[in-house]
Formats: C-alpha cells, sequence, structure tokens
C-alpha cells in the first residue's frame, strides 16, 4: 500500500538517513524507536512530503510521491502530528477541526470521534486554553476525520503523563479505523507496546527495513 | 451634507478599498508596499474608459478591477518563490515600476477641442465624470460608501466559508496549513489577486472622485500608509484596515492646526501601539471572543 | 574613456551606497530585522546638523559630526522602540511596521528642522583634478577614502575584537541570537548605533558631494541602501559592499545613456530581476533555512 524504498538524506555533508525502507499495509501497526538523534524526524518529514529524499522514491498504492510538496502527501491521504501539536492559536478549535471540510462523511466521521473524544466542549476554546492530553487527541482526530491511509504520530507522549498516555493509547486504539496504518515515533515503549504491534529501532546510520508481517 | 465633510468622508472609503487590499495580502502571511500601484492602474484604466472611450462607468470599474486583478496575478506569478521581506521588496520594486510606466504613458487624443488622456507626469486631468452626470459631492459619497459595504459583506462571506481561515493558516504557519492538505500557492495567489481586484477598483472610484489623476498620488508612501492602517486597525476582521483608516484621517481633520505634528504624533502612537498590542486593534482573538459573546446571547 | 569615466563616478557614489547598504545589512544579518526607519534616521542626522549649525558654527566638520551623531542617536531611538519590544522570530513584521511609523514621524520632524524644501549642505572645498583623461573630484575622493577606512574599522571592529565575536556569532546562528538576546539585550542597540554611525557618514559623503539635502533623502536613501543590500545578499556584509558599489556604477551608466528618469527604473528593474531569478544576491544568500522542520523560508 505504502512504501519508501532505499531512502537516503543529507544535512550539509553529514548522512543522517542511509537506505531506510518503509512498507506498509492497511491496518499495520508499527513503532519506530531510537535514540535520539537518529534520524527519527527526518524520516517523519520525508514520510510526509516535507523533505525531499536526495535517493530513494515513495509510493503510496500508485502514486508516486517523491518529491511532491507536503500538501500532496496530505491530500493523497498520510497525515501526521506534530511534536507540539500544532494548531493556529487565533481561531478556536472548532472553526479549525472543521476547516477541512464540508463533505457529509467529514462531518459524520468528525462528530462520531468528538464524541469519543470528550472534546465537543471545548470545541469554543482556543488552543492555549486547553489542555494538552485534550489538544493530542484533538490533532488525532484531525487527521483520523479525513480517514487517511497513513497515520503518523511524532513523539506523542511529550508532555503527557504515564495515565494521560495510556488513556491518549486506549482512545487511539479505538478510533483508529481498521483500514488505516499507524506509524508512531516514540521512545516511550509503554505506548508502543498498546497501540503497535511491532517496534523497530532506528540505529544512527545504519539502514533500517521495516516491513510489517 | 457639508460637500467638506462629504469629501473627507469619501476620501477615508476610497483609503479604505487600499487598506483592504494591504489586508488581503497580509491574510497569507506576505507584506505587500505595492499596492498603490494597482490603486494607480484602477484609476487610470476609469478614467481612460470613461474619457476616451466614453463608455459607461460600469465597464470602467470593470475594467479597473480586472486590470487591478492582472497586475497582481502577473506580480504573484512572477514572485512565486519569494516570500517575507524578498517579496516585500519586489512588490516595491514591481511598484515603482509600474509607475514608472504610468510616467512614460502619453496618449492624449484631441476630443471636443480638448486634448485628453494620461499625459505623462502631467497626469490625466479632466474626469469628467461626476460632472457630466451630477454626481455631487454627497451623492458621490453614497456611491463609494455602497461599494464598500458590498465589498466587506462579501469579504464577510468569504470569512463564514472556509477559506479564510484556509487562508489565514497557509499565511500564519504554512506547515501546518500543507499538513492538512493546503496547497499554499493557490491560496497566495488567490488573494494576492484579490487584493489586486479590490486596489483597482478603489482607485477607479478614486480617479471619477478626483477628476485628476497623476503618477505622483501613487508613490510608495501611500501604499505603506494602506499597509499601516490595516495593521492598525487589525488583521481579526475585514473591517479592521477601516478602522485604521477612520483613526488617522480623523486624526488629520481633527486636529487640523497641528497637521504638521500629524504625523509625528501618529507615527509615534503607531509605534507605541505596536509595542502593546501588535496585532492590531481588532485582533482575532478579540473578534472571536465578541462572537462567542454575541453567540451565546441569541443562543 | 567616457566610459571609464562614468565607471569611475559610479563607483565613488557607490562607495557611498555601500555605507548605508552596510547599515541595513548589519541590522538584517545579525537581528533578520529590516529597519525601514534608517533613511529618515539619516536624514534626521543631516537635519540636526543643519539646525544647529549657526549655533555651533563648526564649519564642514560639525556637519559631519553632528549628522552622524544624530544618526545614530535616532537609530537607537528606533531600537527602543520599535526593534526591542519584538524580538521573537514571528515578530519581524512588526517591527519593520513600526520601523515605518517611525520612518515618517522623523521624516516630519527633519521637515520641521528644515521648513523649506532645499537647504544647502556644504562641502568640503576640494581641488579637482585630472587623471589622464579621467576628472576626478578632489572631495569625492576623499569621501571614497573615508568610506574605505570606515569599512575596514567595521572589519577590525568585527573580527579582531570580543565584541565583533560576538556580533558575528550571533549573526551565524539567528536561533541562538535569540537566546542570546534574552541575555545580551545591549546587542541590539549596539548594531543599530553603529548602523547608524556608519549610514551618517555615508549620509554626510552623499549631501556634501550634491551641495544640499531636500525632505526625500530619507526615503531615497531608504531605497538606495535596501537595494545595495538586496543586490549584494540579505544580511551579507561584504555583499552590501559590493551591492552598493554596483549599484552606484549601474546607475551612473543608467543616468548617463538614459538620462535621469530612467536611471530609477534600471535599478528598480535590476532589483527585481535579482529577486526573481536569484533572490540570494550576488553572494548567494540562502533564502531558506534548510535544517529546520520543511523548508521554512526566511
Amino acid at each position: 500500500m505504502f512504501s519508501m524504498q532505499g531512502i537516503c538524506k543529507s544535512f550539509g555533508g553529514i548522512e543522517v538517513l542511509s537506505d531506510i525502507s518503509l512498507t506498509l499495509q492497511s491496518g499495520d501497526r508499527i513503532g519506530i524507536t531510537g535514540a535520539n538523534g537518529v534520524g527519527k524526524s527526518t524520516l517523519i518529514n520525508i514520510a510526509t512530503g516535507f523533505l525531499a529524499p536526495d535517493h530513494g522514491w515513495i509510493q503510496l498504492n500508485d502514486l508516486m510521491l517523491t518529491n511532491c510538496p507536503a500538501w500532496e502527501f496530505a491530500r493523497a491521504g498520510i497525515r501526521r502530528t506534530f511534536q507540539s501539536s500544532r494548531f493556529l492559536q487565533t481561531a478556536t478549535l472548532g472553526e479549525q477541526l472543521f476547516l477541512a471540510g464540508h463533505a457529509p462523511e467529514y462531518r459524520n466521521r468528525l462528530a462520531d470521534l468528538l464524541d469519543h473524544s470528550n472534546l465537543q466542549s471545548s470545541l469554543h476554546l482556543f488552543p492555549d486554553e486547553i489542555s494538552l492530553p485534550l489538544l493530542r487527541k484533538a490533532e488525532v482526530v484531525r487527521g483520523l476525520a479525513t480517514q487517511p491511509e497513513i497515520l503518523i504520530l511524532d513523539e506523542p507522549s511529550a508532555g503527557l503523563t504515564a495515565d494521560e498516555l495510556h488513556q491518549f493509547g486506549t482512545f487511539l486504539n479505538q478510533q483508529l479505523g481498521r483500514k488505516t496504518a499507524l506509524v508512531v515515533v516514540e521512545h516511550r515503549l509503554d505506548f508502543m507496546a498498546i497501540v503497535t504491534d511491532t517496534v523497530v529501532e532506528m540505529k544512527l546510520n545504519q539502514g533500517l527495513q521495516v516491513r510489517a508481517d | 451634507m457639508d460637500p467638506y465633510l462629504a469629501s473627507v468622508l469619501t476620501n477615508m472609503t476610497l483609503i479604505a478599498f487600499l487598506a483592504i487590499s494591504a489586508y488581503l495580502v497580509l491574510v497569507v502571511g506576505e507584506v505587500s508596499f505595492g499596492q498603490q500601484a494597482f490603486f494607480g492602474i484602477g484609476a487610470y484604466l476609469t478614467a481612460s474608459v470613461t474619457v476616451l472611450a466614453d463608455g459607461h462607468v460600469i465597464w470602467a470599474l470593470l475594467t479597473a478591477v480586472v486590470g487591478g486583478a492582472a497586475g497582481t496575478l502577473v506580480l504573484g506569478l512572477l514572485t512565486i518563490r519569494l516570500s517575507g521581506l524578498y517579496f516585500a521588496i519586489s512588490t516595491l520594486c514591481f511598484a515603482e515600476l509600474l509607475r514608472f510606466s504610468l510616467l512614460q504613458t502619453r496618449f492624449t487624443q484631441i476630443i471636443d477641442g480638448r486634448k485628453l488622456g494620461p499625459d505623462g507626469p502631467e497626469g490625466f486631468s479632466n474626469i469628467r465624470w461626476i460632472f457630466d452626470n451630477h454626481f455631487d459631492a454627497t451623492d458621490f459619497l453614497l456611491l463609494s460608501v455602497t461599494c464598500l459595504t458590498v465589498l466587506l459583506l462579501l469579504l464577510f462571506g468569504l470569512a463564514r466559508s472556509r477559506l479564510m481561515l484556509q487562508a489565514r493558516m497557509v499565511g500564519n504557519d504554512p506547515i501546518l496549513a500543507q499538513s492538512q492538505g493546503l496547497n499554499p500557492t493557490h491560496y497566495r495567489l488567490g488573494f494576492i489577486t484579490l487584493s489586486g481586484a479590490v486596489a483597482g477598483f478603489g482607485g477607479g472610484l478614486f480617479a471619477l472622485f478626483n477628476t485628476h489623476i497623476e503618477p505622483a498620488m501613487f508613490g510608495v508612501m501611500l501604499g505603506v500608509h494602506a499597509l499601516t492602517y490595516s495593521i492598525i486597525g487589525g488583521l481579526g476582521s475585514s473591517i479592521g484596515p477601516l478602522i485604521g483608516v477612520v483613526l488617522d484621517i480623523g486624526l488629520l481633520e481633527s486636529i487640523r492646526q497641528l497637521a504638521a505634528y500629524r504625523m509625528i504624533v501618529f507615527g509615534g502612537l503607531v509605534a507605541l501601539f505596536l509595542v502593546f498590542r501588535p496585532e492590531g486593534i481588532l485582533s482575532h482573538r478579540l473578534v472571536a471572543r465578541l462572537k462567542r459573546r454575541w453567540g451565546r446571547r441569541h443562543v | 574613456m567616457n566610459t571609464l569615466q562614468t565607471s569611475l563616478d559610479g563607483l565613488m557614489i557607490g562607495s557611498t551606497y555601500a555605507l548605508i547598504g552596510i547599515g541595513f545589512a548589519l541590522v538584517f544579518g545579525i537581528m533578520r530585522r529590516i529597519n525601514l526607519a534608517f533613511g529618515a534616521c539619516l536624514l534626521f542626522g543631516a537635519s540636526l546638523a543643519i539646525y544647529l549649525e549657526p549655533w555651533l558654527g563648526w564649519g564642514v566638520w560639525g556637519l559631519f559630526l553632528v549628522t552622524m551623531v544624530g544618526a545614530a542617536l535616532a537609530s537607537a531611538y528606533v531600537e527602543r522602540l520599535c526593534f526591542a519590544p519584538h524580538t521573537k522570530r514571528t515578530q519581524s513584521m512588526t517591527a519593520m511596521i513600526a520601523s515605518f511609523a517611525i520612518w515618517m514621524q522623523l521624516d516630519e520632524i527633519s521637515s520641521q528642522m528644515l521648513p523649506q524644501r532645499t537647504h544647502a549642505y556644504d562641502g568640503l572645498e576640494m581641488p579637482t583634478f585630472w587623471l589622464g583623461e579621467i576628472y576626478v573630484r578632489g572631495d569625492q575622493l576623499l569621501h571614497f577614502c573615508i568610506a574605505l577606512i570606515s569599512i575596514l574599522l567595521l572589519y577590525v571592529l568585527l573580527y579582531k575584537t570580543r565584541l565583533g565575536l560576538l556580533i558575528r556569532a550571533t549573526a551565524d546562528n539567528p536561533e541562538t541570537a535569540y537566546l542570546l538576546g534574552v541575555r545580551v539585550p545591549w546587542l541590539g542597540f549596539i548594531i543599530f548605533l553603529l548602523a547608524g554611525i556608519l549610514g551618517g557618514v555615508g549620509a554626510f559623503m552623499i549631501l556634501s558631494a550634491d551641495g544640499y539635502v531636500t525632505p526625500m533623502f530619507g526615503m531615497w536613501s531608504t531605497f538606495k541602501g535596501l537595494l545595495a543590500m538586496i543586490l549584494g545578499g540579505l544580511g551579507s556584509l561584504p555583499g552590501a559592499v559590493i551591492g552598493g558599489l554596483i549599484l552606484g556604477i549601474v546607475e551612473t551608466h543608467a543616468g548617463a545613456s538614459l538620462g535621469a528618469e530612467y536611471r530609477d527604473m534600471v535599478t528598480f528593474g535590476l532589483v527585481f530581476l535579482v529577486l526573481i531569478i536569484r533572490p540570494g544576491g550576488l553572494m548567494g544568500v540562502k533564502i531558506y533555512r534548510t535544517e529546520s522542520l520543511a523548508q521554512e523560508r526566511i
């Protein structure tokens, strides 16, 4: 379904990613872990189109996405979250969640997710008036409402207590559709245990082959 | 109404078009120092259609809109890879280049024994539409205000649709926007072109009102003033720019004796204002809070 | 020979542009900000010089000193009011707009000090002489030397002193600059002061060579400095110097062959082309921050 092959990336002469490959099928649940600086962020950025790889290619179903801009990745169905839960500070949560569309299936799915996430009461608030655990959920809701092919989470545990993390993991498990593939880049293995089936470790300058079997 | 007051208010209305034009570019996260050039193009086009082609004013204003939009579209396409300071400076250069072109434009014709048409630095005189159609100061004020109201209604409509928020996201956090599947280039070009259309229209009205236009009127200072009004008024709503206009021109008129010192006062006030309230008067948060309060009252 | 003459004249003028360009480049290179009030600061300095002249009676050197000091003071004022309060990265436009407001303010203050449209600005009485077939104005040559010395002094400051090291380190990594900015709040102040001094010197040279100052000088010098900086590459100090020189040469040639009207058009056209084709300017300054998440433009 989704495939990244032979991805290499250097920054100013320093090779950060060398020969990374990642294959995903519908419904896969993969975790990627590794020490700081090993290239996890770079990997996410390349997988979501925010950075172009020096070598290698990226394909989703029958779309070649290599070197496409990030918005095309998103349109194709690859959604992500950010380490610091990115939201516009000058619009309410509700405005932002309903930003993506009027299509009835989107609205229905969004309403469904909102019901299950306890976010209804926060819709009229600004993001800086909302607690971090709720914001993280909101980010996931934002991504899942579009029924993406892949959802990539970027260090979702940052700033959450163990309880909050557990709750977040449960929420994720419940709401993730059967067809959506999940990639979690994280270092908290307890969280990974809740939401993923396979965990792979990235090491500096070593190739990585990820295929969920 | 006292004709002097009417003309002051009309002036405010026309400058408001330019300020809104600057605002529309600010929405997508860019700063333009060049909107005054499209204002000028609109003015010249409207003058040409009414005077040289003896066209109906609707055609004249329509031409101004299209001309302004075309001009900004060209600029937007040329500067597609630029943003921030680079974009701002390029708009300045583009505007000055357009103004120079106007300075070189001489296309006069003898109509009814009078020499009419754009005449380089001398400008375009005898734009007699308001005289021929018996529009006095109050009539024209009514016309301008009506047009401005229509524009504001259109923009409110835009704000209610998701387009405005999407554009704001593109302007505020392009990375977030892209992660939502929004193509920043489309929004940029769209809003920049819209800004040109608005500026062109305002310029058209300006030509009719002033009856005489010349390139010197459309210099950088005009554009940067419009930009300032937009920023002071606040980016939270399309009315923001209007507030900025009213504030400055109101200040100018109310302390006429101190007209010379107006800039010293206003300039200092603006800088101080930005220290304490950088988002302008009508900031997004304020507008949203107001909406919340009114929403609850209706519920 | 005519070309050589024009080029030489252009070089002289260009050296003054270079100083103003450096003023912009210092602020942008280190603080990622554009000070739109810079030209107005120079105008203020010059206006102050002429205003105080009858009382001081120091002649041309008085003009030089007061212009320089006045410009530096105005520049420091601008820094305190428009830039110090807006140090976050997202506030660069706010700072720029605030500086525009103060541009208007300083322009007006200068007009109050110089009520007439044109004021005489004395230059140095210097001999003119011939170098072969080339005609050289003594005062312009002196200005060129002053510009050279100023640039050399700046170089010494930046590369041979601790302060200079601090400035360069800050410029090298703007992210760190914002961190450093918290601990070193006076760095911005010093930069603006420096820019004001150099700009003031440049302003003196331009005005004394011309022999007069007009209220348009504020906008005019802002344009020149900005364009010189863009040509050379935003934020690059050597770029500003080269940009200024090239600006001077191109402008003088355009003026000589096409006339004064087209001269400015050529300047704007050149800069616009540079922005579209090679926004990084002659020095190829990178306009994208590639190390951060996605290509965040500066």
